[in-house]
Order: C-alpha cells, then sequence, then structure tokens
C-alpha cells in the first residue's frame, strides 16, 4: 500500500468512529420522555386519533383527556408546539400529572410537535436534555429543536410557502408547526400536525384553547397574552386580575394578516377562543452566553443580564435570571385567570381545576414538587 | 480579560497558525480551531456539537457541489465557451452595456435563489473567461465577480438573510422588493461602471475572441443552451408557479441539468467532470463544514453571545461603525443575519424596519467575503484561477466599504428612505 492508501484508511476508521459515537448520542433523542399520567387524566390517546396518517410516525403526540364527567367548557392546552421552549411543555406536563378537573374538561398535549423533540438545532450549541427533581425520582425531559426533525422530508425549501394564504417564509419555517395552520391532511409532516390540531378542536368541540410558548428576551410580545379579536375582553379581564397580583402581562392582538399562527388560524376557522402565552426564556436568545441545560433550569446569564443593564434594546429578564420555575408559573397563573375569566363572560360553560398550584407554590417549591 | 474573549482569540490564533504556518486548507484549519475553542471553553471535545455544526450548512454544500458538476458539464459541453463568445460578439461594441449586463447577469441566481454562492459557480464562472480575455486581471476579474454575487444575494425576489431575520424577529416577506432593489442594483451599477472605466478602453474584438474556446453553436444549434435554459426554467417555476411545480430544490435542478447536458453538446465523460467538479469544489465545502463547527462552538462556549453584546454595548456614535465592522466579521452571511441582525432590528426600533432589516442584510451578506472563511473570494479565486484568496478580498476592499456606508446610511436615514420608492 502507497502512503496516500494508509492515510486515507486512517482518515476513514476515524470517520468512522466519530460517526458511531455521536450517532448514539443523536439517537437517544428517539427515546421518548416519561410523561406519568396523574389522578385526573381518564384517557390516554394520540393525534393519530384526527388524522390517522401520523400513526406510527415519530409526529403522533400523546393526548390526555382530564375529564370531570359533569358538563362544562373544554379547554385545550398545547405545549412543545416548539419544542425548545421548555416552560411551555413543562406546565403542559404538570397538568397531565398533578391536576384533576371538577367541572368541564382539559384536553392537554404536553409534547404537540412531537417530532421536534427527537433532534436540536444545528449551530445552536443546545443541550439535549434537562433533569430535575420530582416527588419521587430525578426527571429527564428532552430540549428539542424549534422546529420538528428536518430529517423525514429533507430538504427544507428555499422558500416556505404557508398553506393556503401563499405566504413566503425562509424555508426553514416549513417546519414550524406555529406558521402551519390550519394545515392539510396530505401535507408535510408539520402541516398534518396542525391539521390534527384543528380537527381535535372541531371534533372535541373546544371552547378555549391554549398554546404555551416561551421567546428569548429581546422579542417585544415577551409575558404577553396574545389572543384572536373574540378573545379580546375575556385576555383583557384576566390581565386585570393579574395586574392584582402584580404579574405584569401585556395583551397583543394577532395580526391579521400573519397567517398560520394559532391565535390567527384557531380563531378565524373554529369555535373555540385562542390564547397563546410567551415567557422570557434566556437559552432561545442570540444575546446568551454559556449555553448548557443549567440555563435551561436557572436561566441566569451573564450576558442578558449585561444587556438588560445596557438598555440599548428592551429586554425582559430579571437581573437574577428567569428559573424556570418562574416561567412556569407565570403559565400555570395566566392560564387559570384567563379560564376564570372566560368563567365571568360565560357563566354555562364552567371549568373548575383542582390541585393547579399557586404561582407562590411553584416559585417557592420548584416545577419538580408538581410532578409524580 | 473576559473569559469568552480569551477563547475566541485562542480559536483565531489557532486558525491563524494552521493557516499561515502549516499552510492547511482554511476548513481543516476551522475545524481545529473549533476543538481548541472546545477545550479552552472547559467543554473536552464535544463530539455531538461538533458533528452536529459540520450540519449546519449542509444544505448549502449539496448545492454547492451539484452547481459545481452543472458548470464542469456546460463547460465541457461547450455551451460555457459559447455563451461567452456571443455575450461578446454581440454587444462589444457598447462595452458600457456589456458591463451592466454582466453585472446583472451574474447577479442573477442569487436573486432567484438567495445563493451567493450560487452565482460565482454558475453565471459568474460563465463570464470569467470573457473578462479574462479582455485582460482584466484575475484579481480584479474575482471580486467583481464577488461583490456581484453579494449584491444578488442581497436583490430580490428572494433574500435568505431578510428571511432569517425576519424568522427571528416575526415579521413576514412582505414589501422587501423595493428597499432591497435599493440596497442592491445602485451598488452593482457603481461597481460595473467602474470596471468599464478603469479597465475597458475600446474592446479588440478579434484578439479577446481568440482568447475564448471556439464557439460550437453552428455544430450543434440551440440545444446546446438546453440545459441552461432548464435549470432557469425550474428555478423561476418553483417561485412562480409553487402551485403546479414542486419545490424539487436545487441540487436536484442542478443534477437535471447536469444530466441533460450529457447529450446536447460535446461528448463528456460524466464520471470523470464529476470527480473533477468534486475536487475543485472540495476545499469551499470543508470550509463550510468548518464554520458551521466554528459557529456551534462559538454559541456553546458563549463567544457569540459575547460578540453579539459587544457590538449592543458600543456608544451610540461608534454603534453604527462597530455595526459596519462586527456584522462582516461573523465570516457568513446566514450567521451574521441571526446572531446580530435579529437584536439590531430591535435596536433600531421605531425606524422603518423593513427599510433597516434590508441594510442589515446587506451588511450580513458581505460578511460572505470576509475572513476567516472567505467563502466567496475562496470561490471567486478557483474560477478565474488565482492562487490566493487574500488577493481578491484585497481588491474588493474599496466596494466593501462604498457597501458598508451605503447601508449605514439606510439605516440611519431609514425614514427618509422610504419616500425614495
Ligand atoms: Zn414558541
Amino acid at each position: 500500500m502507497k502512503r496516500h492508501h494508509i492515510m486515507a484508511v486512517v482518515l476513514l476508521v476515524a470517520v468512522a468512529l466519530v460517526c458511531t459515537l455521536a450517532a448514539r448520542e443523536f439517537m437517544a433523542m428517539n427515546q421518548p420522555d416519561e410523561i406519568i399520567p396523574g389522578p385526573g387524566v381518564k384517557t390516554v390517546g394520540a393525534l393519530s386519533n384526527y388524522l390517522g396518517n401520523l400513526a406510527g410516525t415519530s409526529s403522533n403526540a400523546s393526548v390526555y383527556y382530564l375529564d370531570s364527567g359533569k358538563p362544562g367548557a373544554t379547554v385545550l392546552v398545547l405545549g412543545g408546539t416548539h419544542p425548545n421552549e421548555p416552560a411551555g411543555f413543562m406546565t403542559a406536563v404538570v397538568l397531565t400529572e398533578h391536576v384533576s378537573v371538577l367541572e368541564g374538561r382539559l384536553i392537554v398535549i404536553p409534547q404537540v410537535c412531537a417530532s421536534g423533540f427527537t433532534c436540536t438545532d444545528p449551530l445552536e450549541g443546545y443541550p439535549q436534555s434537562f433533569s430535575l427533581q420530582s416527588k419521587s425520582k430525578v426527571r429527564t425531559f428532552r430540549f428539542g429543536s424549534r422546529g420538528s426533525n428536518p430529517i423525514p422530508e429533507w430538504p427544507d425549501p428555499l422558500v416556505f410557502l404557508q398553506y393556503p394564504s401563499g405566504q413566503q417564509l425562509s424555508g426553514n419555517e416549513t417546519r414550524n408547526l406555529n406558521r402551519s395552520y390550519p394545515g392539510r391532511p396530505d401535507g408535510t409532516v408539520t402541516e398534518r400536525i396542525a391539521y390534527a390540531v384543528m380537527q381535535l378542536i372541531d371534533r372535541e368541540k373546544v371552547d378555549y384553547a391554549f398554546d404555551l410558548h416561551e421567546a428569548a428576551p429581546e422579542i417585544p410580545i415577551i409575558n404577553a397574552i396574545v389572543t384572536h379579536e373574540k378573545g379580546k375582553d375575556i385576555a383583557a379581564n384576566a390581565l386585570f386580575t393579574l395586574e392584582t397580583e402584580n404579574l405584569q402581562f401585556a395583551l397583543e392582538m394577532s395580526p391579521v394578516n400573519f397567517h398560520g399562527l394559532s391565535h390567527r388560524e384557531w380563531g378565524d376557522r373554529s369555535a373555540a377562543f385562542p390564547f397563546l402565552m410567551e415567557t422570557s426564556n434566556p437559552i432561545q436568545g442570540r444575546l446568551r452566553g454559556k449555553t448548557d441545560a443549567t440555563l435551561v433550569l436557572r436561566g441566569t446569564d451573564e450576558k442578558y443580564k449585561e444587556a438588560a443593564q445596557l438598555g440599548t434594546m428592551r429586554i425582559t429578564y430579571e437581573l437574577t435570571g428567569e428559573p424556570l420555575a418562574r416561567r412556569v408559573a407565570r403559565h400555570l397563573r395566566g392560564l387559570q385567570a384567563i379560564l376564570s375569566a372566560s368563567m365571568e363572560s360565560a357563566p354555562e360553560k364552567r371549568i373548575v381545576l383542582d390541585g393547579l398550584p399557586t404561582y407562590e407554590q411553584v416559585l417557592e417549591q420548584g416545577v419538580g414538587a408538581y410532578l409524580q | 480579560m473576559p473569559y469568552e474573549l480569551l477563547i475566541l482569540l485562542s480559536m483565531l490564533a489557532v486558525f491563524a497558525l494552521s493557516v499561515f504556518l502549516l499552510k492547511l486548507p482554511s476548513g481543516v484549519a476551522l475545524v481545529l480551531s473549533a476543538i481548541v475553542g472546545a477545550l479552552v471553553g472547559g467543554e473536552g471535545v464535544p463530539l455531538r456539537h461538533l458533528v452536529e455544526g459540520s450540519f449546519g450548512y449542509l444544505d448549502a454544500i449539496l448545492i454547492i457541489a451539484t452547481a459545481m458538476i452543472f458548470m464542469k458539464v456546460l463547460d465541457g459541453s461547450g455551451a460555457l465557451g459559447t455563451l461567452g463568445h456571443l455575450l461578446m460578439k454581440s454587444l462589444y461594441r457598447w462595452p458600457t452595456v456589456l458591463f451592466i449586463f454582466i453585472s446583472f447577469f451574474v447577479m442573477f441566481p442569487g436573486m432567484l435563489t438567495g445563493l451567493s454562492s450560487a452565482c460565482i459557480l454558475t453565471t459568474g464562472a460563465l463570464v470569467a473567461p470573457a473578462m479574462l480575455a479582455m485582460r482584466i486581471p484575475a484579481p480584479a476579474v474575482g471580486s467583481f465577480i464577488a461583490m456581484m454575487a453579494v449584491y444578488g444575494m442581497i436583490a430580490p425576489p428572494i433574500n435568505i438573510p431578510v428571511m432569517i431575520i425576519g424568522g427571528g424577529v416575526d415579521m413576514p416577506y412582505i414589501g422587501f422588493e423595493r428597499p432591497l432593489a435599493l440596497a442592491s442594483f445602485p451598488l452593482a451599477l457603481i461597481v460595473a461602471l467602474y470596471y468599464r472605466i478603469r479597465y475597458v478602453r475600446s474592446i479588440q474584438i478579434e484578439e479577446v475572441l481568440s482568447r475564448l474556446p471556439a464557439p460550437l453553436h453552428a455544430k450543434h444549434g440551440l440545444k446546446l443552451f438546453a440545459p441552461l435554459v432548464l435549470v432557469v426554467v425550474l428555478m423561476i417555476a418553483i417561485r412562480v408557479v409553487p402551485q403546479y411545480m414542486p419545490d424539487i430544490g436545487i441540487p436536484l435542478i442542478f443534477m437535471l441539468g447536469s444530466l441533460v447536458g450529457l447529450v446536447t453538446g460535446e461528448r463528456i465523460d460524466f464520471w470523470q467532470t464529476s470527480r473533477t467538479a468534486i475536487r475543485e469544489a472540495l476545499p469551499v465545502m470543508v470550509i463550510l463544514v468548518g464554520v458551521g463547527m466554528f459557529v456551534q462552538i462559538m454559541t456553546l462556549t458563549g463567544v457569540r453571545g459575547f460578540l453579539a453584546v459587544g457590538a449592543l454595548n458600543l456608544p451610540p456614535a461608534f454603534l453604527y461603525l462597530g455595526i459596519a465592522l462586527l456584522m462582516p466579521a461573523f465570516g457568513s452571511a446566514y450567521a451574521s443575519a441571526s446572531v446580530l441582525g435579529v437584536p439590531l432590528v430591535y435596536v433600531f426600533l421605531g425606524k422603518n424596519e423593513i427599510v433597516v432589516t434590508s441594510a442589515l442584510s446587506l451588511i450580513a451578506g458581505i460578511g460572505d467575503l470576509m475572513p476567516p472563511p472567505m467563502l466567496l473570494c475562496a470561490f471567486a479565486s478557483q474560477i478565474v484561477g488565482e492562487k490566493n484568496p487574500f488577493q481578491i478580498l484585497k481588491r474588493s476592499v474599496p466596494f466593501i466599504v462604498l457597501s458598508l456606508i451605503a447601508a449605514i446610511a439606510m439605516i440611519a436615514f431609514a425614514d427618509s428612505v422610504v419616500k425614495l420608492y
């Protein structure tokens, strides 16, 4: 063998080794997170009940039904529309594992964009998971990518044409669930998830639908409740209640000409009143420093601290950090305030939750205290 | 000294040492500096992050590979030389028109795909021989093509950096045509006229034609250009009539064009041609792999945030200057748009955000020319046969400065700019 042949063989072996080792880490993300149904869960279904062709795919998210058996409102809560926004899906996990329903019905999909939980976004340096101590053990949850996994339909088009509006967005938004509503049954994986959610809203006669998010601290709509025209009064009343508790929320109306978003399309195309909430998530931000699982949990970041003190731009970042517990507490409290406000405007549609921890409780005891 | 600065400096030092002392290809140097950055940042050798980062620009890598094959096929079939010949022959009497035409011609693939490298590999490669035949020095030709590639990426209808910024700030891609045209066409025109005046008095057509390959359209007829027509038609079709023409992806479009090119001109050995093409594209593809790792490690260790906050930290008087210097320093239009473009839109909140975003995309676009990767310079140097990509960067400095001044002016006077169109 000549020298360059030996070199080639050595390089090939090295590449094979690197691929094997890295592949094991990537493949590990296909293992679903353990979500333990709490006392309130009566049945567990899946999105494929609403769109058959999701069965057997990595996009077939579990749906948890918390039914009181008594008449009332039907409420839908989505977590994990964006799997890199942990407070969104952890709030939904707390609802699934800890809460019961006394009147009405609660449907929770903690990881609605299930396929997005199977990978992380390249170039972002994200951790693959984070762990917290629950009542009984250490619970680990995956930290996913903003969109669904690119592999099943790779490559993305250069430009994403939103269906049916024809609106042009950057190609990777093809995999963004919150740009894909109302979706279509034979569309992309993400459009099919969106379609299944629309079907669920219709078939289960959902009255109030929540989409729980987080955003980078520099995004202006943080700590806002975004709603459709028809949800304005309810949201405004909820805001009033929250303000008396010194919780700052802002009311944002869904832009009429920005298509594919849950608050726009659910509002336009179903009977449900849509509400989307955002909290401040430093690990999503572009100014963040060292990126690791601690940043997910504690939300303390030196770079954001610096940027927030500069005042060059509006940054929603408390100098002590934005811990996961507070973000989840905000989501839970916001959800509860909106539900109370909804019962004032439509008293016949009651939804009463039992075991919902208060804002202060979550802050003091952490999210883990409300997991099985 | 902030720890992030130490990480950054060690990454840059390893890069410089590898390129200048060890004479390693810059792609490999980027890989090494990413590994060192991770070590200094206390991450050990994070295999998963390195591999993940290397996939960051996979789509661009595929486009480059297939575009290169396509151009080699066009070259081998005789279409490339014939087109250059016809272009010179029909426009040599009006050098000004010729240069304006060549400029927009080079920009065209970038306007359609939003990819700067596509300009250099396709239309850039096509006009380079003709420009060299006019006795314009190779580094100058390379710089011309590289600048047009940047302007083509910025020009409407498709501008990926704007879409990346828009994705970060929830701004739909609507109403950008005019400000993007304003940020690209006038600058392209100035560069074109500069080349016309600086390098060309009158064109000695016989001499120029004698240095170009012999035309073959008489032998093969119009079908010689079928592959080019097919590729352009498909690229337009997936944009204009997406309801009838699904987006089959730019790589597949180039491969279809290459296959057609096998039977429309001179005979070509497809395997040999592909091998040459990939071999020539390899250094640039490795750069993209390396940049991906480099950016991922910068993000992981907090260097990215350090740079971004550093830009915001500049005193207001230096803000514009700082942006002009820091934003291109990311060495990649996409990385720069995503890391600095998004926060900067908020910094300039209150000004017309469509104009601001368009101008920011131009500054980010300049990043594709800059070291460490020098992506466009590396490509252009290959096309014009210039060994040292720094020569091309050097020639481009005046145009880069001009473009940055134009972009900064657009941001500073955004609200007046709106009234211009
Ligand atoms: Zn989100």
